[in-house]
């Protein structure tokens, strides 16, 4: 009984749906129209999916409101683009290291400022990403400043040529799911229990004996781990780094597709990144009020789906659980 | 190093006094509407482009004396702010029990539905307006942008209005949370929305209320520092509006002096960094004084120390 | 835009049947990258009033006996939409040439797709000196700092200025604009006092004009643009700060004045684009743009409208056999081409543009014209 039980959670319609259309059905229909555009698309949409993702751990499961992820992402694809340019390492080094390198960074980052909760976290995060910006942008020495990094090569790991759109696109698409296998075992297991218990309140998750500042930390890292991941990706696809491309907005963008596509759900936060990047294309026909659209989609979007198009819990039950936990009429909110 | 400290050092502090007022101005309205529904209002930097803009046109087409004019911007901020609260903030309000307003979701939600409406409000003032900054007529630009020399130290008209506007603003919103029947209820709420609902106060009055004071300020702050810096353009309300976002929470949240404290000292050490490093990383010193702060008062410098918002 | 796109559409459809040999009906399809919504949209606004007006007169004059298209893709100056428009220009076939995108880093993430492709790219305002390095493709009709920088600094070594300070916004052309003119006013036997680079966005000056103001520099070099240029004037005067101020060419816009008022009185730019000019193409230029658009037109707009018309002449030349190839070979060849910027001659090697420039300050509320 519980093996059976155990393997029909595992795989949800959904994510096998999802799975299928990424390896399957998209390449397949992209080799027949056999356009770069597309297949640009494409892969622009999945290294915003690991962003996406990585944003979803921190918070929609750990409930940790980020500001500053671009930043974060943007350490990743500098870190590529500096080794593989100046090093000349491989792309089998320069992901893994960039990853590594956007993790230990958010470690340090994490450290002081994890005790900081809600809305000053959230606050903290934005004003690390803007000072890791300034620093991109400023540190002409090392970063080339406004210059940007280009000739950063396209992805032949071990000489195998990987740079063709089809291969290209498989390769992203391969971390793509290994990082949703991350982000869904860190989600549905006691792991990802003990963070909804930090979600929903850390104080009583302290009580039950939880590390609280521990876990945080860690999915911290995970996050910044995966968001130096698709920096990576993002360099080594493009080829040119810019601080320009890693600003605030970048962020909130990301922060968008997690919340459209619902607060903790895996396969909510592929389709999120997917229909905030592909709409403002899909509508270039309406031409220069596209970017208006875009905000009249999302905004209907939130208006009728307040928990999301896949969201793990109604933003309302969400609310009926946190009663009483959130409900304290002895802290003074509110002006003195 | 000690030679830095002259006359120009004396103007860096003025400079970056008025900075901090510009920051302090925008900060008042977004801090009041903060505090009662404990939500980011993402497109308060878009009330006060629409401030900046509703000015504009009547100075070029009704060309108002000044009285007039703060009258009709204050009417098109009053006017917008509801009009915002309805489209992105009522419509979350339809969970009615106490902890829809403080759960997560719901609080993450209203801020992107903010964020949404003010890439609306953007996108649609580019496509009317064009997105490049507006020409003031000579005839009011002159009037905040003159220099007045003191001795040796240099300050513009405009610096001085801004002061005066920022007091003026505080005084006026401590009298009416203070000293009037609807600020009673804005602070009811504010400190418990259910409990103010339970001894009768029209929740959903006050929150309108505060919108419309909120917006109505930060329109008129809108046009009072887009004449003055004589750049009205669609996406003005950006780079204040997260300076004012900054300094909320460096302040402690809940507390309107607090913000305007730390809004003015953002301004002066941005202004003070640009003595000792290139302009370039004189924003690093304000975000830094940021993060310095939150790590040593985890609540903000002025915050009521609720531990979770 | 719909009406392009369905005569783009009836166009890509009667190709195939016609064949390339049958000259009659065919169509020449340009690509056109540039920011159309966001807060660079100003700029991509003039690009196309610019290249509308080149495209009709090209069209009217029956150079070659077909139609020239241009699609108009925004990509809001953003790499990542801008390398997605790039892949959709190349995957279009009959598209022959590209012209864009407005910022250098746009410009750069795309040109790598059309190095790799194979397609022509000439950018009317790319100045990233890496920009053409990028492969034999890339073409920009813009006067780089490169020759800019030395010009400014003999005109004011002229002028008897010794001690400068530089400000100028830290992109990659403000990074070039400072060491540009910094190499040739030392060469001069200046000294530059002092040198601030400001982030993109930030239009308080007052700090930087403060610290400037200690040095004492006999003169302030300005690389910005317009609009941060009309602050930082405006600052200037508030802080009666008397010291003059030369500005780079792309400060030449009659709204600098409106916006900066007294502020910009007496400032020095130099410029390769004057409305005013008494020669009569820039005459009939300016004209038709003021009557079609009610609107002036600036150094940008003057930019797009060569860079269309270079590449219009390149497929004029190319006629009958218009490929990919053939346009850039072409392009390559421009030579002494009479634009409104003056003349351009993209130099066959580096396939940078040479131009020339004159010298303008604000006097009365207007630009006028310096002799030298």
């Amino acid at each position: 009984m519980r093996g059976a039980n155990v393997s029909d959670r595992r795989f949800p319609p959904l994510a096998i749906a999802l799975g299928a259309a990424i390896f399957v059905l998209v390449p397949l229909g992209l080799s027949l129209a056999d356009s770069g555009y597309f297949f640009r698309l494409a892969i622009v949409t999945l290294i915003f999916s690991i962003l996406a993702l990585s944003m979803q751990l921190i918070t929609g499961v750990a409930g940790l409101l980020s500001l500053g992820h671009a930043a974060i992402y943007g350490v990743g694809a500098y870190t590529a683009a500096i080794l593989s340019t100046r090093l000349g390492l491989g792309p089998l080094l320069t992901i893994p290291l960039s990853g590594l390198v956007s993790g230990l960074l958010g470690i340090a980052l994490a450290l002081p400022t994890m005790r900081l909760v809600s809305i000053y976290f959230a606050v903290a995060t934005l004003g690390l990403g803007e000072m890791i910006y300034v620093t991109l942008l400023n540190w002409v020495s090392f970063t080339e400043g406004p210059l940007g990094i280009g000739n950063i090569p396209p992805l032949r790991p071990l000489g195998i040529d990987l740079s063709g759109p089809l291969a290209t696109y498989l390769f992203v698409a391969v971390i793509t799911a290994i990082a949703a296998v991350i982000v869904h075992r860190c989600t549905h297991s006691y792991y990802g229990n003990a963070l909804r218990a930090v979600r929903e309140d850390d104080q009583c998750a302290d009580a039950m004996g939880l590390n609280v500042v521990r876990l945080k930390i860690e999915v911290f890292a995970i996050a910044c781990f995966l968001a130096g991941i698709a920096g990576a990706l993002w360099a080594h696809t493009t080829g040119y780094v810019n601080p320009g491309d890693f600003r605030f907005a970048e962020s909130i963008l990301i922060l968008a597709m997690v919340v459209v596509g619902g607060l903790g759900s895996v396969p909510g936060a592929i389709i999120g990144a997917a229909l905030l990047l592909l709409l403002p294309e899909a509508l270039r026909a309406v031409g220069e009020v596209r970017i208006l659209m875009v905000g009249v989609v999302m905004f209907l979007c939130i208006l009728f789906l307040p928990r999301g198009l896949f969201g793990e819990v109604s933003a309302l039950s969400l609310a009926r659980r946190q009663l009483g936990a959130a409900w304290q009429q002895d802290r003074g909110v509110g002006w003195r | 190093m000690f030679d830095r400290f002259d006359i120009f050092f004396v103007q860096q502090l003025v400079n970056g006094f008025s900075v901090g007022l510009v920051y302090a101005l925008v900060a008042i309205g977004f801090t009041l509407i903060f505090g009662v529904l404990n939500v980011v209002n993402f497109a308060h930097g878009e009330i006060y482009m629409i401030g900046a803009y509703a000015g504009l046109m009547a100075l070029i087409f009704l060309a108002p004396p000044w009285v007039a004019l703060l009258l009709i911007v204050l009417a098109a901020g009053i006017v917008a702010g509801v009009l915002l609260e309805r489209a992105a903030f009522k419509p979350f309000r339809r969970f009615r029990d106490e902890a829809s307003l403080k759960s997560k979701a719901m609080r993450e939600s209203t801020l992107l539905s903010s964020l949404a409406v003010s890439i609306i409000v953007r996108e649609a003032t580019e496509k009317i307006f064009g997105a490049d900054m507006r020409p003031i007529p000579r005839a009011y630009a002159n009037a905040l942008q003159e220099p007045i020399l003191i001795g040796e130290l240099a300050v513009a008209s405009g610096q001085l209005v801004i002061l005066g506007a920022a007091i003026v603003m505080f005084l006026t919103l401590q009298f009416i949370l203070f000293r009037t029947q609807i600020g009673l209820s804005i602070r009811a709420v504010a400190a418990n929305p259910l409990g103010a609902q339970y001894v009768g106060v029209n929740v959903d009055r006050t929150v309108i209320a505060t919108f419309a004071i909120g917006s109505g300020m930060g329109a008129v702050a809108g046009i009072l520092i887009g004449l003055y810096q004589g750049t009205i353009f669609p996406a003005m309300g950006f780079a204040p509006g997260v300076k004012a976002f900054v300094a909320m929470v460096m302040g402690g949240l809940n507390s309107i002096p607090g913000a305007v404290i730390c809004a003015i000292f953002l301004g002066v050490s941005e202004a003070v960094a640009t003595e000792f490093f290139a302009q370039g990383w004189a924003d690093l010193v304000a975000y830094l004084f940021l993060v310095l702060t939150l790590i040593f008062f985890p609540t903000g410098l002025f915050g009521a120390g609720r531990e979770r918002v | 835009m719909t009406t392009t796109r369905r005569t783009l559409l009836l166009a890509g459809a009667a190709l195939p049947l016609a064949g390339a040999a049958v000259a009659q009906q065919r169509t020449v399809t340009l690509g056109y990258q540039l920011p159309l919504t966001g807060e660079f949209s100003q700029y991509g606004e003039r690009f196309r009033n610019s290249a509308i007006m080149a495209l009709d007169a090209f069209n009217r004059s029956g150079r070659i006996p077909a139609q020239v298209n241009i699609v108009f893709e925004d990509t809001r100056s953003d790499p990542r939409e801008a390398v997605a428009v790039a892949r959709k220009f190349v995957d279009n076939r009959d598209i022959v040439a590209v012209l864009g995108d407005f910022s250098s880093s746009a410009a750069i993430q795309a040109g790598r797709v059309y190095a790799e492709a194979g397609m022509p790219q000439l950018s009317q305002t790319a100045s990233h000196p890496d920009y053409v390095k990028i492969s034999p493709w890339q073409f920009r009709n813009i006067t780089t700092q490169a020759y800019e920088g030395p010009h400014v600094a003999r005109w004011m070594a002229a002028n008897g200025v010794k001690r400068v300070a530089v400000v100028s916004i830290q992109n990659d052309w403000g990074q070039s604009v400072v060491s540009n003119f910094a190499d040739a006013f030392k060469a001069t036997g200046g000294e530059v006092v002092a040198t601030q680079m400001y982030n993109p966005g930030n239009r308080e000056f007052r700090a930087v004009l403060t610290d400037i103001a200690r040095q004492r520099p006999d003169a302030i070099y300005i690389g910005m643009f317009y609009e941060d240029g009309a602050a930082f004037l405006q600052q200037r005067r508030q802080l009666n700060i008397r010291a003059p101020v030369y500005g780079t060419s792309s400060m030449y816009e009659p709204k600098l004045i409106e916006l900066a008022g007294p502020g910009a009185e007496g400032m020095y730019l130099s410029t390769s684009f004057m409305a005013e000019s008494p020669e009569a193409h820039v005459k009939a230029y300016v004209e038709e743009y003021k009557r079609r658009f009610n609107s002036e037109p600036n150094m940008f707009s003057a930019q797009a409208f060569d860079a269309v018309n270079i590449m219009l002449e390149a497929i004029a030349r190319a006629w009958p056999d218009v490929t990919r190839q053939r346009v850039r070979d072409e392009l390559a060849r421009t030579k002494d081409f009479p634009g409104v910027t003056g003349a351009t001659t993209f130099d066959p090697e580096t396939r940078e543009p040479a131009k020339t420039l004159a010298r303008m300050r604000i006097q009365d509320g207007k630009f006028t014209l310096i002799q030298n």
